[in-house]
């Protein structure tokens, strides 16, 4: 039984080692980690005899502490590397062009980002992604991400751009380094067309209760308005809610409405009825990188070449493309 | 009627893309936290206390917290605090971090069962197997893991059924298993716009195997229904 002990123990010790080594450290992993080191001492000495309590608890401490060391290391070093790239302040680009990728985080919605039957990206924002990254000398690579957690993944690392029909809101351009606003779009109101015709303006909404994407522009607007609300995880899901019968109405973007309601869809009995705004979409960068300025150049280069124009065109998005100088 | 007919290969073949990742992440759990339990079990158990203190509040942190936020911290949590993502930035490095946070989630849970399964067994069977001569490892192996085995399938059954659904918690970092496949078709996907039945349709395939996976436990049972 002992033998079993010692041995699950070492076991259990290399797993966490080795898992610590995967995860560098985090919450869930350290403690995993501060066992196997209070645990080793005490398994073998149970392994030979030795009636050491005593001294068992205290190479407790020693493995407590140990685990608090390095932890405390770690915010050391993950403030040298921050401050690094504040004093390097080209870093994002030359970081990227190290690597050799783009990494793009997106979220499928057409026309911007989608798939094509081959299962490629396509779009007008995926298009010009691949041909900003190729005048970068990179490769852009795409990468799905939860909307909610852009930020996060900008700040992990895990993507290098959110490129993706992005609405230019406060939020957005406190948390992130934008680029020069590149497309119009309005914050649109989805009602079912049997009653669409009693709304003609933003006005009479007011007792209607309303289903918005979490921190989206649209909430935003209805927020502004003063009207009763109720926050979803996805616009999708905004829709869902007014299909459902569990709100009355829901404000998504203009250029998405244009996909999502209507003929073909599965909301076809939904109409999208009164623009509570005008907006622009941007691109969003990690905050301070130099990455967005080169982006500005390339967006200018591209629109006074045609380039940017055709892509539109290809994407029936050209009637809302911003001049870029 | 006449739409869903057309877009029903398509959004097939994307939710069978998508359950592959949900079935992966199962299995490797399943593999990973199955064996890990037990070794957690043992911690608990230890008579050195510190041991067993220090295992029973690291189980009491795992089970306590939501695994979506363990989620969460594993996968963000080197990169943003660290300053230094170790998952990469593709799909690779996503189902790493949800395998490892929900193998270290169920090996706690499990590690309950087996230890009430290995003390349900009466300590009188130990002590009779002293008295004849056996050592601890025979009485733990052709005694009392017999038993133990036979007593936490139903409670397992429950856990690894659990476990199916629970894999879809790993879309909040952008594990794109089958929940994920069907809700991209309300927003558009393989040129299918505002789509609400792909989403409702993954719930047929949790349940089919969902199926598949209760027979086979109910199976493992019977077959395992030896004594009395």
């Amino acid at each position: 039984m002992k033998k079993i002990l010692a041995l699950t123990l070492a076991a259990l010790m290399l797993l966490s080692v080795t898992a610590c080594g995967a995860a560098k450290k985090d919450d869930v992993l350290e403690p995993a980690e501060a066992e196997a080191e209070a645990t080793e001492a005490p398994a073998e000495e149970d392994a030979t005899e030795a009636p050491a309590t005593e001294e068992a608890e205290t190479t407790e401490e020693p493995a407590e502490e140990e685990a608090e060391e390095p932890a405390e290391e770690d915010a050391a070093e993950a403030e040298e590397p921050a401050a690094d790239d504040a004093a390097d302040a080209d870093s994002d680009l030359a970081y990227v062009q190290d690597k050799g990728t783009l990494v793009v985080g997106i979220t499928e919605f057409e026309p911007m980002d989608y798939k094509d039957e081959d299962g490629n990206w396509i779009g007008f924002d995926a298009d010009m992604a691949k041909a900003f990254a190729e005048s970068l000398g990179v490769e852009a690579e795409f990468v799905e991400i939860d909307w909610d957690n852009k930020e996060l993944e900008l700040k992990n690392k895990s993507i290098d751009v959110v490129w993706n029909g992005m609405t230019l809101t406060d939020e957005v351009t406190t948390a992130m380094e934008c680029s020069n606003a590149y497309c119009n779009n309005a914050q649109t109101v989805i009602l079912p067309a049997d009653v669409a015709g009693d709304y003609e303006t933003a006005e009479d909404m007011a007792d209607l209760v309303f289903a918005v994407e979490v921190g989206s522009a649209g909430k935003e607007q209805v927020e502004a308005l003063g009207y009763e609300f109720t926050e979803v995880q996805t616009q999708a899901d905004a829709l869902l809610q007014v299909k459902a019968g569990t709100a009355d109405a829901a404000v998504i973007d203009l250029l998405m409405a244009a996909a999502m309601v209507g003929e073909g869809t599965s909301y076809d009995d939904l109409i999208n009825t009164v623009n509570l705004n005008s907006e622009e979409y941007g691109v969003g960068f990690r905050k301070g990188s130099d990455l967005a300025d080169a982006l500005n150049d390339f967006f200018a280069e591209s629109y006074a070449d045609g380039s940017m124009e055709e892509i539109a065109e290809t994407y029936g998005v050209q009637a809302s493309l911003i001049e870029q100088k | 009627m006449q739409l869903m007919l057309q877009q029903f290969p398509i959004v097939v073949h994307a939710l069978n893309v998508g359950f592959l990742q949900t079935l992966k992440l199962f299995l490797v759990t399943g593999l990973g936290a199955i064996p890990l339990g037990l070794v957690i079990a043992f911690g608990s158990m230890s008579r050195f206390k510190p041991l067993s203190l220090f295992t029973r509040l690291v189980v009491w942190i795992v089970r306590g917290t939501p695994l979506m936020i363990q989620l969460l911290i594993i996968y963000y949590f080197p990169g943003m605090v660290l300053g230094h993502n170790v998952w990469g930035s593709g799909e690779t490095g996503r189902f790493l971090a949800s395998a490892i946070a929900f193998i270290f989630n169920y090996a706690c849970y499990f590690s309950e069962i087996y230890r009430g399964g290995i003390q349900s067994v009466p300590v009188g069977q130990q002590e009779a197997g002293l008295v004849l001569g056996m050592t601890k490892g025979q009485i733990f192996y052709k005694v009392t893991l017999l038993q133990v085995i036979k007593r936490i399938v139903p409670p397992m059954s429950n856990e690894i059924i659990t476990l199916v659904k629970d894999t879809a918690l790993a879309r909040i970092i952008a594990l794109q298993e089958i929940i994920w496949a069907g809700q991209s078709f309300l927003k558009g996907s393989h040129g299918i716009a505002g789509a609400l039945w792909p989403l409702f349709f993954t719930a047929v395939y949790y349940l089919i195997f969902n199926g598949i996976v209760t027979v086979a436990l109910g199976r493992l049972e019977k077959r395992l229904d030896y004594f009395r």
